[in-house]
């Protein structure tokens, strides 16, 4: 590709390209500065302390990295920082109500949705973006009757879910979360 | 202090209080507790290794070898070590005097091959990723980005790739010492005899593909001294194994080593290693004085995690004509990789005693040749030997049954040890303790629905639908609960099984629980609050369990085979049992009664026939206080206890998939899965069902998506999770799940474990099920995964060989009775013949010669 | 090792940067970029970050009857706002990736990556859509998608232009898309292939994914169903499908890769293309004899080889009609 750094020869190391940013977190602004390269993943990792959204794959394929941006479940390990900086970010850290669990969570420990834990807060967030999308209205690669709302029966959860990878193998217990909150 | 406890004094005591408890309260076994560590997880507050941070820490990348097999001329790391933000720099050359070599723990045979294994590449790289240099940096970028600024001089060598190859006359060398790491024998009854003049002889060669286990926490390890001590945490499973194998490798004494596991997101096998990083992390540390962490990438992972499986088995059948089997022959080569890491050899050894399964005969014959090949190692991936032992014979019995005419299901049946025939002494040499095969098989035929699945096949058969639905069984047992200690030293495995537990009533009558096993996703604090809370009847949420801190936990063995709940669990019972035992000595004294008068109920201590009593708590208060204690009583209630089963344990189960395989796109979808496991008694009924899930889920990923692939130049080209498919949610159907329960007798529990029996169960249910579906077609057997294509070409294959069976293409005419050689719908004049698939043919044992018999009135 | 990055907020401030970086590599959703960034196989020395260009997000029906849909619009809204119009397209977009990469990725990113496997590309084809293309120097370029790709990732995008929009004709017919993969989800197509009827000019475009260099129609196959098929009474000789299936295969060039080998590749392609004809045809002729433009199903995706509804024997694959 044209202009590109020849990446087995790059002598000269400048200093990175930075930028000043405010996000907002849960709720909260964060002043950061950060790398332009740096990805959103990184950013709430680790500078703002914020650990529940996961590296798995850095590929955009496990899910584990996910969040919620402006209510729409995103993955933060394909955002760059410096896109969000205009946006409203949810982590997991962000879906309890002070001491009460989002009704996600609760239902996540109520259908043992879970067992390692580690993608379970990318699937929380996206679980929480599978609900919102469903009641907008968007049908899925399942939905067999496009113009009625979709109901999120098994198919279709498992379907909406499917971007989030559990190895533990904890599906049964998550599609019945899903679908205990979406009742 | 410790003391070991045989499984009937505990089973005794047991039975004892039993006896005279009236549960006053629900009993906390089998109850289905929501887990008690799912708070922390769902909210994001848990100690990852990779959230560990330290003040001054340094983060460290590894430069991996871009080839499979080469020489190192040279490595110059200068230039890194000038680059902004590095440390420190160093080649495998610079390390070589102080990183020794890694473990393997199971030396299987006398002479076999252990190369030395230096934990970054000196002189070779022998698999592709393998270290060959390291900077550590003030970040992970600069760290990342300086590995370019690294100058590496290859001299390519031959890679080997294919076992068979790599024991060829000639054939390049891994190693000097040849590619054969060992070979290892075992038989039982006289072979010979059972495969003379048998009626029926199978005889088939599988391929067992070489996986990635891939937890999805990626692997991660920080580094820390004070400059005379050292603490490692690492997402690892086995944290007590780890300290005492770093320990004699790296020089550092074991009482100056401290290794913790935080939060561990998942191992299925891959954590139960000794790794290049956590000993280059450490080597790392003390060189620099500062704290350094290490976090793999999924791509590093995916090269360098251990993987699993990866043999070629050729398993022979011998069998009368009612489908009796008279005896099995077994010929193994198991790829280790480059070297032999920590139970890498082993592995297949733990299939040796299963290949007979849960079938009477009268003769076994066992031959494992392990191979050095140029690819990551092997080790332990979930069932370790045993799905591969089930997978064969499994397969083997539904080929034997479609020989045969018979139903598969009742060529087990005429087979099996039957439920008045436990325990019953195996082929093998082991005795299963306890089971009943036909109530788990008469359970799960009943909740699948198996005849009318059987009638709907043979109408789609009929009709010639284009997706077939095959219907695919597996009864499966394992040999789990890794212990006995004895029975591993004969096995020439390198340290015992025992596990260890400690319980403390503390001054406030609340209880900590310290295990030696080292959950990472299993849920043993809440099964141990569990154990716990029934032995001493305080209420479940007075317990904590302490695990994973080697500072904590000071003894155990760690969390693998199936064995936490076997032998970890029956200690935590162990050692509560002897804290009662404490209570009721006290409780005796204090209320002036004869400890022999003095009952337990409900959590407190009364003398019989009065209401006087104490409750524990009481008397935990009072042992703090310790102002009236009987003669030489310690002021403590608290006691350890190591247990040491006898035998095995031995899981065992019915499951039946159905599959739907469109055979013009080869694609296959499961349609329903059924599986009946009788793991013996049960804690928690909510923890043995998600153990069962995951496992299905993980054998099904074998059976269907996953394996590791090697281009011609041995690189790994499943790198990354686009190409390594593992199962989402999409892929599976929501699984029927049922149990039976024949307590174990090698433990007071009766629980047998159930980690594994899912990812054993599965992957043979699913092929054979698949297999099913295609019968009418030719095709006798589709290597795994049994993707798209290679279903396709499976077709296409048994259609070359037999013209005339093709599949039907588009929709079926509606009238073609059976599978009759019919004129293919639709033949267009002009129209090419679909190309012959290029054949994919399994490299290994000579072919075996056509022995099979005709089968007697042809196919069903 | 750096990276400037580029944020214009209008389309002339984009087309301005384009020119004066060249090298500056366009990131809307991120879902391709941030790949090859994370992996470190690309390392641009600067990113042109689209998102505040408004006028990217936004789609329009033109007065030519055509609907131009700006490249900065994700696959998620697509689908929900034009999954009536551009049904075949609708049908991609809802098996592109995850639903996580839906709500980012757009038809533009799909575009200017060029992969042969983007899902986007054979409806594209299908449709005779047309690319927008501008730079600043020469303005508006309009290139028809099947001159678009020229080889593996590469397009007839010049250094300094910027993928405005993709215009195309809202669906006159049954359109369909298909795609075989390993996995249900997630999933990298081995090959796909998309149909779509254009029953006013008595024809039908193809797009084949995958297998080949670039994506690409079946031309022969296309002629022959312009030739063959009965658009008078909409009777389909069952040797046509098939017939079509093998020239849309030998349209086909693939390669042996770690996802497929090329035998099956162009033997699946036959099979998608066959039943996707199959599934078009039957939709255009079920109400009866075709009358006028046809108002295109929205599209059930069907994964080959997924389960079979009762009462549907037969035909795997055969789509329900959709309701209304």
């Amino acid at each position: 590709m044209n202009g590109e750094t020849d990446i087995t020869g790059a002598d000269g190391v400048p200093d990175p390209v930075t930028a000043d940013l405010r996000l907002s977190v849960n709720g909260v602004p964060r002043p950061v500065t950060v790398d332009t390269r740096e990805t959103l993943l990184d950013t709430l990792r680790e500078h703002l302390g914020l650990t529940g959204a996961k590296k798995g794959c850095d590929h955009g394929q496990c899910g584990a990295c996910t969040v919620l941006v402006d209510g729409r479940r995103a993955l933060s390990c394909l955002t760059l920082t410096v896109t969000a900086d205009d946006v409203e970010i949810v982590t997991v850290e962000g879906l309890a109500d002070g001491d009460a669990l989002h009704p996600l969570q609760a239902a996540f420990i109520e259908n043992d949705a879970l067992q390692c834990g580690y993608c379970t807060p990318g699937q929380l967030c996206s679980a929480a973006g599978a609900l919102a999308e469903a009641a907008d209205g968007w049908p899925s690669a399942v939905t067999p009757d496009l113009s009625a709302p979709p109901r999120l029966d098994e198919t279709e959860i498992r379907e909406r879910m499917s971007g989030n990878l559990c190895r533990c193998g904890a599906y049964p217990g998550i599609v019945a979360a899903v679908g205990q909150v979406a009742r | 202090m410790t003391e070991e406890l045989d499984a009937g004094l505990v089973a005794g005591r047991i039975a004892e209080s039993d006896q005279m408890s009236e549960p006053s309260a629900e009993r906390e076994m089998g109850r289905a507790r929501r887990r008690k560590e799912d708070a922390r997880l769902v909210t994001g507050r848990t100690m990852w290794t990779d959230n560990i941070q330290l003040p001054g820490m340094l983060y460290v990348a590894f430069l991996r070898s871009p080839m499979a097999h080469a020489r190192i001329t040279g490595v110059n790391v200068s230039a890194a070590r000038s680059r902004p933000g590095v440390v420190a720099a160093y080649s495998g050359r610079d390390l070589a005097g102080e990183q020794g070599s890694l473990p393997c723990a199971w030396p299987v045979t006398e002479d076999i091959v252990i190369p030395d294994h230096p934990p970054m590449a000196v002189d070779e790289v022998r698999y592709p990723g393998e270290a060959v240099a390291c900077v550590v940096a003030t970040d992970r970028y600069r760290a990342a980005d300086a590995l370019e600024a690294i100058a590496v001089d290859y001299e390519p060598l031959d890679p080997v790739l294919d076992m068979t190859e790599a024991l060829a006359e000639g054939a390049p060398k891994v190693h000097e010492a040849g590619n054969r790491a060992f070979t290892w024998k075992f038989a039982g009854g006289d072979i010979d005899a059972a495969f003379r003049d048998a009626p029926v002889v199978i005889d088939r060669t599988y391929v067992q593909q070489r996986l990635i286990p891939t937890a999805m926490e990626p692997r991660a390890v920080v580094a820390t001294t004070d400059g005379d001590g050292f603490t490692l945490y690492s997402a690892t499973q086995i944290p007590h194994v780890l300290r005492v194998m770093l320990a004699m490798t790296t020089g550092i004494p074991e009482h100056k080593l401290r290794v913790v596991a935080p939060d561990v997101g998942g191992g299925f096998g891959s954590k139960l290693q000794v790794t290049a990083e956590e000993v280059l992390a450490l080597l790392l540390a003390r060189r620099l004085g500062r704290p350094v962490k290490w976090t793999e990438s999924r791509s590093e992972g995916n090269l360098t995690v251990h993987h699993g499986r990866d043999q070629l088995q050729r398993i022979a059948v011998a069998a009368d004509r009612d489908g009796r089997i008279r005896g099995v022959r077994v010929e193994l080569l198991a790829d280790m990789g480059a070297y032999l890491m920590l139970v890498t050899p082993g592995v297949p050894l733990l299939g040796a005693f299963m290949y007979n399964g849960i079938y009477k005969m009268d003769a076994y014959d066992f031959t494992c040749t392990g191979v050095f090949t140029t690819k990551m190692p092997t080790d332990a991936y979930r069932g370790a030997g045993r799905p591969e032992a089930t997978f064969a014979i499994e397969r083997a019995v539904d080929e034997l049954a479609h020989e045969l005419g018979i139903d598969p299901v009742e060529v087990r049946r005429r087979n099996w040890i039957t439920r008045e025939e436990f325990p019953y002494t195996t082929i093998a040499g082991l005795t299963y303790d306890s089971g009943d095969y036909e109530a788990a098989t008469e359970k799960a035929l009943a909740m699948f629905g198996y005849d009318e699945l059987r009638a709907e096949q043979a109408d789609r058969r009929e009709r010639r639908d284009p997706v077939q639905l095959g219907i695919g069984v597996s009864t499966y047992t394992e040999m789990c609960g890794l212990a006995p200690s004895r029975v591993l030293g004969s096995l020439s495995y390198g340290a015992g099984g025992w596990e260890h537990a400690a319980v403390r009533l503390l001054p406030t009558g609340k209880v900590e629980v310290v295990t030696g096993t080292s959950p990472h996703g299993q849920g043993h604090e809440t099964a141990w609050s569990q154990i716990a809370a029934d032995a001493l009847g305080v209420p479940f949420e007075d317990v904590s369990v302490l695990h994973g801190d080697t500072s904590v936990a000071h003894r155990g063995m760690d969390t693998y085979g199936s064995r936490s709940l076997v032998v970890g669990g029956v200690a935590v019972l162990a050692a509560c049992e002897k804290v009662k035992e404490r209570a009721r000595e006290l409780a005796a004294h204090l209320m002036e009664a004869s400890a022999d008068d003095v009952e337990f109920d409900g959590g407190r201590f009364r003398v019989r026939g009065t209401d006087e009593g104490r409750t524990i708590q009481e008397l935990a208060l009072a042992a703090f206080a310790a102002h009236d204690l009987p003669g030489g009583f310690e002021p403590r209630l608290d006691a350890e206890a190591t247990f040491d089963p006898d035998n095995f344990s031995f899981p065992h189960g019915t499951h039946l998939c159905a599959v739907e395989v469109d055979t013009e796109t080869g694609r296959c979808a499961i349609r329903s899965y059924v599986a009946v496991d009788d793991v013996g008694s049960v804690v928690n009924p909510l923890i043995v069902e998600g153990q069962v899930h995951g496992g299905i889920a993980q054998g099904v990923g074998q059976a269907l998506f996953e394996e590791a692939v090697h281009d011609a130049d041995g690189n790994l080209v499943t790198t990354t999770m686009a190409d390594y498919l593992i199962p989402s949610a999409a892929d599976l159907p929501e699984f029927t799940t049922g149990r039976t329960e024949t307590p174990a007798t090698s433990n007071p529990l009766g629980v047998k474990g159930v980690g594994e029996a899912g990812t054993i169960a599965s992957t043979p249910a699913v092929v054979n099920a698949i297999t099913d579906a295609l019968r009418p077609y030719g095709v006798r057997d589709v290597r795994m995964p049994c993707t798209p294509e290679r279903i396709w070409r499976a077709l296409a294959e048994a259609e070359a060989a037999v013209p005339g069976q093709a599949p039907a293409t588009g929709p079926a005419p509606a009238a073609v009775p059976g599978f009759a050689p019919v004129p293919t719908h639709g033949s267009t004049p002009g129209a090419a013949p679909p190309p012959a698939p290029a054949s994919e043919p399994i490299r290994g044992f000579v072919a075996p010669a056509t022995s099979e018999s005709a089968p007697e009135g042809g196919a069903r | 090792m750096t990276m400037d990055f580029l944020r214009p907020a209008t389309w002339a401030e984009a087309l301005e940067a384009k020119a004066e970086r060249p090298g500056a590599v366009p990131v809307q959703g991120g879902t391709d970029v941030m790949v090859e960034l994370n992996f470190d196989v690309r390392r641009p020395d600067a990113l042109l970050d689209l998102n505040r260009v408004a006028a990217l997000g936004e789609w329009s029906a033109e007065e030519d009857g055509r609907l131009r849909v700006g490249a900065g619009v994700t696959y998620a809204r697509l689908i929900a706002e034009l999954g009536d119009r551009l049904p075949g397209l609708a049908q991609a977009a809802r098996t592109v990736g995850s639903p996580q990469i839906r709500n980012r990725g757009t038809v533009g990113g799909n575009l200017g990556a060029a992969s042969p496997a983007g899902d986007g590309h054979p409806p594209l084809l299908a449709a005779g859509a047309e690319i927008e293309v501008e730079s600043a120097a020469r303005g508006v370029r309009m290139i028809p998608a099947e001159e678009f790709y020229l080889g593996v990732k590469r397009s007839a995008l010049e250094p300094d232009e910027l993928i405005r929009a993709f215009w195309t004709r809202p669906a006159g017919g049954p359109q369909y898309f298909s795609k075989v993969g390993t996995r249900n989800a997630m999933v990298i197509a081995v090959c796909s292939f998309a149909l779509a009827l254009h029953p006013a000019e008595r024809r039908a475009g193809t797009g084949i994914g995958s297998a080949a260099p670039t994506p690409r129609r079946a031309v022969a196959a296309e002629e022959f169903l312009a030739a063959e098929l009965d658009w008078d009474t909409g009777r389909l000789d069952p040797g046509l499908p098939r017939r079509f299936g093998e020239l849309a295969a030998g349209a086909a060039s693939p390669i042996d890769d770690v996802r497929g080998t090329a035998a099956y590749r162009r033997h699946a392609v036959a099979v998608l293309a066959r039943r996707t004809l199959t599934w078009a045809w039957h939709d255009l002729w079920a109400a009866g004899p075709h009358e006028g433009p046809h108002d295109g199903p929205r599209g059930r995706v069907r994964r080959p080889g997924g389960p079979v509804a009762p009462g549907d024997p037969g035909d795997p694959e055969k789509p329900r009609r959709e309701a209304g």
